[in-house]
């Protein structure tokens, strides 16, 4: 580990990492509605918000596994730092996968929990440009009362990926991350049709 | 105990500077604080569990739990000094650190003949102290011999 690369994380660590866990519970347990993060710290390559949570979630016992386009020596060196967590290169291994907006059209590989424990699926965490320049979509399903419009720039290949892994209980539940700010997409979230 | 020469000097000041008492870091402070820093992990209490071996070499168990002060700084032209050290005290945590980075940079043998030299021996006459003092106390058991045969 290159010490040199080192940047300080956390103000506070302990209550912003309890700010960063809360954000993300809020944002499965109320998927399409943006949650902000303003104290998280930046880290070149990595948004704060999506930082925050890597900071927050990420420890010894969570492997991560790292989309090339964020496999920079100065984010191995922080993570390995500030969380500890072992990174892998196998998919099937990975806890949690730090992904870009370039890296959803293949979701292939990654745990889906299985019957018993759909618990232990790995959770995606998807760095964006921003949350809100997509095509509309209407969310429906656990946490949303009747219908939500979400409009995450999000490539339609990530959808017909999404639906084809899709295996109740089973699945994998997606956080979005953008600047300051983060939604949640559970597995139990279903897309209905295209709000003009 | 310590068998010094197994140890790297890095791991040897760090040792020293752990054992240290704050206030006998403290006449310091100002020569280590005068320098642009950061706090990379700023001092943070935590707890570790001790493990031991029954002689030292039997099957390892847990001793217990313990409280730790780690520091981790960065100095402006890029080094990095850690501490780790037993207690609860973050001024004395965060001075090892600032000590630890200096050691490293370009005048380590100032750092070391100024600093490290007379806390090592401090500790060593309180080590030599209290091993008198215990071995005064010392008690020889012996067995009186039975009639048997």
């Amino acid at each position: 580990m290159n010490a040199q690369l080192l940047q300080p994380a956390f103000v506070d660590p302990v209550l912003d990492a309890q700010r960063g866990f809360r954000g993300a519970l809020k944002a499965l347990a109320e998927p399409g509605l943006i949650q902000s993060l303003p104290a998280a710290p930046s880290l070149e390559g990595l948004a704060p918000a999506t930082y925050a949570l890597c900071l927050a979630l990420l420890d010894v016992d969570t492997p991560l596994w790292l989309a090339p386009a964020f496999d920079t020596p100065l984010i191995r060196a922080n993570l390995a730092f500030h969380c500890g967590c072992p990174l892998t290169t196998r998919r099937e291994e990975a806890a949690f996968a730090l992904l870009g907006e370039q890296d959803l059209s293949d979701l292939g590989g990654f745990d889906h929990g299985n019957d018993r424990y759909p618990d232990q699926s790995c959770t995606l965490l998807v760095q964006l440009p921003d949350l809100e320049s997509g095509t509309g979509l209407g969310w429906r399903g656990p946490g949303i009362e009747t219908v939500r419009r979400v409009s995450l720039p999000l490539p339609h290949g990530f959808w017909l990926e999404r639906q084809r892994l899709e295996a109740f209980p089973r699945g994998l539940d997606v956080l979005f991350a953008a600047a300051h700010q983060l939604i949640g997409l559970p597995r139990s979230t279903r897309i209905a049709e295209e709000l003009a | 105990m310590e068998n010094l020469m197994s140890l790297s000097p890095r791991q040897h000041w760090i040792g020293v500077l752990a054992r240290a008492r704050l206030c006998e870091l403290q006449p310091h402070a100002d020569a280590l604080r005068d320098v642009e820093y950061q706090l990379i992990r700023a001092p943070e209490i935590g707890m570790t569990l001790v493990r031991g071996r029954m002689g030292g070499n039997g099957a390892p168990f847990n001793v217990g739990e313990m409280s730790v002060t780690r520091c981790v700084v960065r100095l402006a032209d890029g080094r990095t000094g850690y501490s780790y050290l037993a207690g609860r005290d973050k001024v004395h945590a965060e001075l090892a650190a600032l000590a630890d980075a200096h050691l490293q940079g370009t005048q380590p043998s100032l750092w070391l003949s100024e600093l490290i030299t007379s806390l090592a021996a401090a500790q060593a006459e309180r080590r030599a102290q209290k091993e008198a003092d215990t071995a005064a106390t010392k008690v020889e058991f012996f067995t009186l011999v039975r009639g048997e045969n």
